[in-house]
């Protein structure tokens, strides 16, 4: 059942080659889809109806339909429209719209947990609405949504193995692959498995330390 | 004495040869929260140099009539004039009025609201750059006078989590000091503080109102209200019930309401 | 877009519910012993727990459908799509909903069990008698959200075959070449599905919280 050493040092190139691919779509999605996130939590509390109903529309889809269905949404219907997209360039979107919807939730609540005194404060000395956001709200906004960033970014890296549907050869099209080709698919597919878990779980024991010590610093 | 007697003997700056104008000047200013009115049509004048507290039982609108005048809440009518901006309550504000408005208006909280992920330096440095321009050598120079001036220059590269309260509170009051404002408002600066730790407050007050500064108080010290403020202004139900010089005020009301309140207050 | 269309989507809407209910239904029973076994007194047990939990949550969904699927199925023993998507939810969700009783169980004030040993009620009454009806609450919403979000999960399946809505989808869009229209039905469906699933979390939530209240 398990991989013997020869298959494992055949299969690691490519196993490892897919884990890149899956971390590079990890890194891209979140780095474009947090700030996108900070833009939706701002349209939603937009006083402008316009500006709130397009970011509601954005999140609420976002985080409503399944990310798989968003993956394919626009790697397979987009090119109907005429706009072909790369399978990897799809992911990034797909899943950076995904990050943007659900962060922007938890940007949008740790902002609204700020006490309202902190806001008149900024006001008070004269501070305009941008300038009373990035030096005041914003700093500590994030301080309290980090936690739910970071374990956030969990999922995220997770839900770059729904890219196998779209023929980006991640990591599980690898291990799929390689079962395919050897009809070693357990072994395979416990190898990739083993590849998550050695970062998956290491990150969540971070999170939840950061969790303890943000709840500490809270409680100062 | 009347009023302006007062002042004078204070000694409060009246440039010779120059009319007295009010520094601070509302016009029937009215507040409503639905059917509920806070305030109800309130005139006042505040003199430069002139030290008024506000005082009176709690939902009298004295809060609400302090944080109408820097606009943190928009009032619903009248006027508000500071200087020489005046804002018509009926018009919407514009950004550049309200701007001027707050920068000529310091302001401190009863719950000191320091932002608590910054240096008690960037604290009072963060709008000498943002509003004024300054550089941030400049904004810190001037930062560490205002602290020095409130006995915490040692405390500047703290964050003021690590601060007590009536620290925090007079660290405040140099925030708040760091536009160099016109006018002064304090809402009940000293009502979350434990006594002796309101004293420290007090007097860097007392202190701040003998340099000239205009202040406005909302407070429950009723010796800071007839020992250090020029004027005594007594609230109730949105409207000011009785307003004269301090000791006038506090040793002998004329109206009903404002004896029984100044009763229940020292038999407290 | 024609109605057919419509139709060959919903074709996939009874196994999408059937998936989602299936797999909470045994999340939801097997937590119950995981969690027990995660606070348990015995300290090897509680780290297998724990080891357990953390493993079945570090690996993707798909990946654990497709070593059920594809490693044990093509190899030990035959097991059909819908059994393998339902084992391999199931066992997410057991993972998942022991961490939410966990959760609710830490949520209750220190205070209960205090005042329960005061009455010396005993370990297993003062759990079902004071502590699990008001973790019970303490869940329910976290519950209900872990379902919508187990329900968007079960579009995996599609990947080995369960006929599900995201099944449907794709093989629609094949056939049709009109992805943009389809995949933007399909999305929507999931997204309908959710309401009655969040509308019923408030009523519940209300109607306990009423109950305490009075």
């Amino acid at each position: 059942m398990l991989p013997s050493l020869e298959e494992l040092s055949a299969w690691l190139p490519d196993l490892l080659s897919g884990l890149s691919i899956s971390l590079q779509v990890t890194a891209l999605s979140l780095l474009i889809g947090i700030p996108f996130g900070l833009l939706l939590a701002l349209g939603v509390l937009a006083k402008s109806r316009l500006t709130k109903i397009v970011a509601l529309f954005l999140v609420e889809v976002g985080r409503g339909a399944p990310a798989l269905v968003l993956l394919q949404f626009i790697y397979f219907g987009l090119p109907t429209t005429g706009l072909t997209l790369g399978s990897f360039t799809a992911a990034v979107i797909a899943l950076a719209w995904n990050t943007g919807a659900y962060t922007s939730e938890i940007i949008r609540a740790s902002l609204q947990s700020i006490p309202h005194g902190q806001r008149e404060a900024a006001v008070a000395i004269g501070l305009n609405r941008l300038d009373a956001l990035r030096y005041v709200l914003l700093p500590q906004g994030l301080r309290v949504a980090l936690p739910a960033l970071l374990a956030f970014s969990i999922l995220i890296f997770q839900g770059t193995s729904l890219c196998f549907t779209i023929a980006l050869p991640e990591l599980v099209s690898r291990a799929y692959e390689i079962g395919s080709n050897t009809f070693r698919y357990f072994p395979a597919l416990l190898a990739a498995g083993v590849l998550y878990a050695s970062i998956s779980i290491p990150a969540a024991l971070l999170v939840s330390h950061v969790e303890k010590r943000a709840g500490s610093y809270a409680q100062r | 004495m009347t009023e302006d007697d007062a002042l004078a003997a204070k000694g409060a700056p009246s440039e010779k040869g120059q009319a007295r104008k009010p520094l601070i000047k509302l016009d029937k200013l009215s507040k409503h929260y639905g059917n509920h009115t806070v305030l109800d049509g309130i005139d006042l004048e505040v003199m430069p140099g002139e030290v008024l507290a506000i005082i009176g039982p709690s939902g009298s609108g004295k809060s609400t009539l302090l944080r109408c005048i820097n606009y943190l809440e928009p009032p619903d009518g009248g006027h508000v004039t500071i200087g020489d901006i005046s804002l018509n309550a009926a018009a919407p504000a514009g950004r550049s009025e309200l701007s001027t408005l707050r920068r000529s208006v310091g302001m401190v909280f009863q719950s000191f609201n320091l932002f608590p992920h910054m240096t008690v330096l960037r604290n009072v440095s963060l709008a000498q750059e943002r509003v004024l321009g300054r550089s941030r050598k400049n904004a810190d120079e001037r930062s560490m006078q205002l602290l020095s001036r409130v006995g915490l220059a040692d405390k500047a590269e703290q964050f003021p989590g690590r601060c007590s309260g009536g620290q925090q509170q007079r660290i405040a009051i140099a925030r708040a000091l760091a536009l160099d404002p016109d006018v002064m408002l304090f809402d009940e600066p000293t009502s979350a503080l434990d006594p002796e730790l309101g004293l420290e407050v007090l007097a860097v007050m007392r202190e701040l109102a003998e340099t000239g500064m205009t202040m406005i108080v909302v407070t429950h010290e009723m010796s800071f209200a007839e020992n250090v403020s020029d004027t005594v202004m007594i609230m109730a139900d949105g409207k000011i019930i009785e307003k004269g010089p301090s000791a006038d005020v506090m040793r002998n009301p004329q109206q009903e309401r404002t004896k029984r309140f100044l009763r229940a207050v020292h038999d407290r | 877009m024609s109605t057919a269309d419509l139709f060959a989507i919903l074709r996939g809407l009874p196994w999408t519910v059937a998936l989602t209910l299936g797999a909470f239904l045994v999340g939801a029973v097997l937590g119950v012993p995981l969690v027990a076994a995660r606070q348990s007194r015995i300290l090897p047990l509680r780290f297998l727990a724990m080891i357990f939990i953390q493993i079945v949550r570090g690996i993707p969904p798909i990946l654990w459908l497709f070593i059920i699927f594809f490693g044990l199925g093509m190899s030990v023993f035959p097991i059909s799509p819908f059994n393998a998507a339902l084992a391999g939810l199931g066992l997410i969700a057991a993972a998942n909903m022991a961490e939410i009783y966990r959760g609710a169980l830490a949520s209750i004030h220190f205070g209960q069990w205090e005042a329960s040993s005061a009455l010396n009620l005993g370990r297993w009454s003062t759990l079902t008698d004071v502590v699990a009806p008001q973790a019970f609450r303490v869940a329910l919403p976290s519950a209900a959200s872990y379902l919508i979000g187990l329900m968007k999960e079960t579009a995996v399946a599609s990947t080995i075959g369960v006929s599900e809505l995201a099944f449907q989808g794709n093989q629609l869009s094949q056939l049709t070449f009109r992805g943009l229209e389809v995949f933007a039905l399909v999305g929507m469906f999931y997204i309908l599905l959710s309401l009655p699933v969040a509308w019923l979390s408030r009523v519940a939530d209300g109607y306990l919280q009423a109950k305490v209240a009075r």
